[in-house]
């Protein structure tokens, strides 16, 4: 781009203007394509449209092939956890090979999570409590199953819904969802039934090294095993201790990686032998800690020392300025309002032009 | 109301924006004035741009430093990422105040010699470097990945200095900056 300076004004030679809009036009189409995130969001509480993302818009996105079915229990018990799994086959991804799950009760894209109708996530698959979960594919993998294990706060029928987002061919944003609604029945819970108390709320994550203890609280309950398995499936018994009435302890091993199991009580009483859904457990590493003030402190010196050393030797470098050749000439093209300090301003009322 | 993750976006856009047309501006500006670019006509254009979007730049990182802070997940700086984007920013800070001063009592005298020339230029181009790997860390922390991730930047490593050296090298910095900032006001007087 050439730039010639008249009168002030800045013109720009035709071939260069048309160069510009084209340099320009191109970077505006490349925008497209680095608004994607293929490294996905994050598992999160999300709406249906994952908040407003490209695809959820109708005018950007896909409609996905992949095919989406909800299953639960036959019998679902008010304040009881339960289990959810959807099953997602046919899926087609992009070559980062991930898909974004969705459990949702209605299909609006606002209030539409299943807290929203009054449940409460105790647990996904991936070790936390969110209806949107992410899930990396292996290479060759077409079909996948997630459960969530929820728990109803009030009677009645529910509809759940399931939707993915996920990539594809030309970085095109694959939108999709459950051909119709899955409908659940809460039922009142039969008197003396074994079951974890109405108020338990089951860890999601543990740290690395540490073994970790359960505390369990139930009603109804004269006996309880837990069982627990890691991702090979195998399943194992850890010894229970009852501290109390329907209050239980369980302790299994230390996790050496990042890695999640998967953990169940079965529940002995005066009623029918009950079995809870499988809970989902993840080890990460223990939080990093650090000393606040050393912090605040050296990033502090580390703003002043870079300032301080730059302009001291700007200072020193300008102090003994020999002007170049090149800099007379430079002086000698110049327009426009020249580079004064504000001194050079003041005496020159407004700033000369060259 | 909007929430601090928001605002933290909205500022860092503003940051990272500013900065890059500052670096791309000071490249182009020493170019010219090492002589390695024979576009003499478009140094004064580069300078001021430089310098104005090295100064809107300034003034939104202090909002996004803070609203970084408050929309961390956690309680404080709970991660070394966090540490070190604290570390970058506030040394791309310093980077610009710097070069911002220098510029403003010293006028074109920065680019008055090759070495004067050269250390604007640098100086310049690391705030916006310092910026980049500060947004660079920012998406690896909330992401997952950035587009520096082929580099492999040792995000998880924090080097914390003893607090009696960071004490030192404060003083030092402000003792380095009162003393230039009299000889820069005694130097630009002289006019």
């Amino acid at each position: 781009m050439d730039l010639l300076l008249s009168d002030g004004g800045i013109e720009l030679k035709t071939n260069y203007r048309i160069q510009t809009v084209l340099v320009l036009t191109l970077l505006l189409l490349c925008s497209a394509f680095g608004a994607a995130e293929p490294g996905g969001n994050g598992d999160s509480i999300q709406n249906m449209q994952c908040g407003g993302a490209c695809h959820g818009d109708a005018s950007m996105n896909e409609t996905s092939g992949s095919i989406l079915s909800l299953s639960s229990p036959a019998t679902i018990y008010v304040g009881v956890p339960t289990t959810l799994t959807l099953t997602a086959t046919n899926l087609d991804t992009s070559t980062t090979r991930l898909v974004g799950l969705f459990l949702l009760t209605d299909m609006t894209g606002h209030s539409d999570t299943p807290q929203d109708a009054g449940w409460e996530i105790l647990s996904d698959a991936n070790g936390g409590a969110m209806n949107y979960i992410e899930q990396k594919l292996d290479p060759g993998q077409n079909e996948t199953s997630i459960s969530w294990v929820l728990r109803a706060s009030t009677l009645g029928p529910t509809t759940f819904y399931a939707a993915i987002h996920h990539g594809g061919g030309y970085s095109s944003p694959f939108f999709g969802t459950t051909a119709s609604g899955f409908e659940v029945t809460v039922q009142p819970v039969p008197e003396n039934l074994p079951r974890l108390s109405a108020d338990f709320t089951p860890p999601t994550l543990r740290t690395l090294d540490t073994p970790t203890e359960f505390n369990i609280e139930t009603q109804f309950t004269d006996s309880m095993q837990f069982e627990w398995k890691s991702e090979d499936g195998l399943i194992m018994n850890a010894i229970v201790n009852s501290t109390e009435n329907n209050s239980w302890t369980a302790t299994i091993p230390a996790a050496l990686q990042p890695t999640t199991v998967q953990w169940r009580v079965i529940l002995g009483g005066e009623g029918p032998e009950q079995t809870t859904p499988w809970f989902t457990l993840a080890a990460e590493e223990s939080s990093w800690e650090v000393t606040i003030n050393a912090v605040y402190l050296q990033a502090f010196a580390l703003l002043f020392l870079t300032a301080g050393i730059v302009i001291a030797l700007q200072t020193r470098f300008s102090s003994d300025a020999s002007t170049s050749k090149y800099d007379e000439e430079l002086v000698g093209i110049k327009t426009g309002v020249s580079d004064k300090t504000p001194d050079d301003l003041e005496e020159n009322d407004g700033g000369e032009q060259a | 109301m909007i929430s601090s993750q928001t605002f933290h976006v909205v500022t860092t856009e503003l940051v990272v924006g500013a900065f890059s047309v500052a670096g791309l501006c000071f490249m182009f500006c020493t170019l010219i004035h090492l002589g390695l670019l024979k576009r003499p006509s478009w140094s004064a254009i580069f300078d001021h741009v430089a310098h104005f979007t090295l100064a809107f730049g300034l003034a939104a990182t202090p909002f996004a430093i803070l609203s970084g802070l408050s929309s961390a997940p956690g309680e404080g700086l709970n991660s070394p990422i966090l540490v070190n984007k604290m570390f970058l920013s506030m040394t791309g800070f310093g980077f610009a105040l710097g070069c911002l001063l220098a510029r403003w009592r010293l006028g074109d005298k920065v680019w008055s010699t090759t070495k004067s020339t050269a250390l604007h230029g640098a100086s310049g181009l690391a705030a916006c470097g310092s910026i980049l790997l500060t947004a660079s860390a920012g998406g690896t922390f909330a992401r997952g990945e950035s587009l520096l991730d082929m580099f492999h930047l040792p995000y998880e490593h924090v080097l914390l200095f003893p607090v009696m050296v960071s004490a030192i090298a404060l003083v030092l910095g402000l003792t380095m900056l009162v003393l230039s900032w009299k000889r820069m006001n005694a130097s630009s007087t002289v006019h």
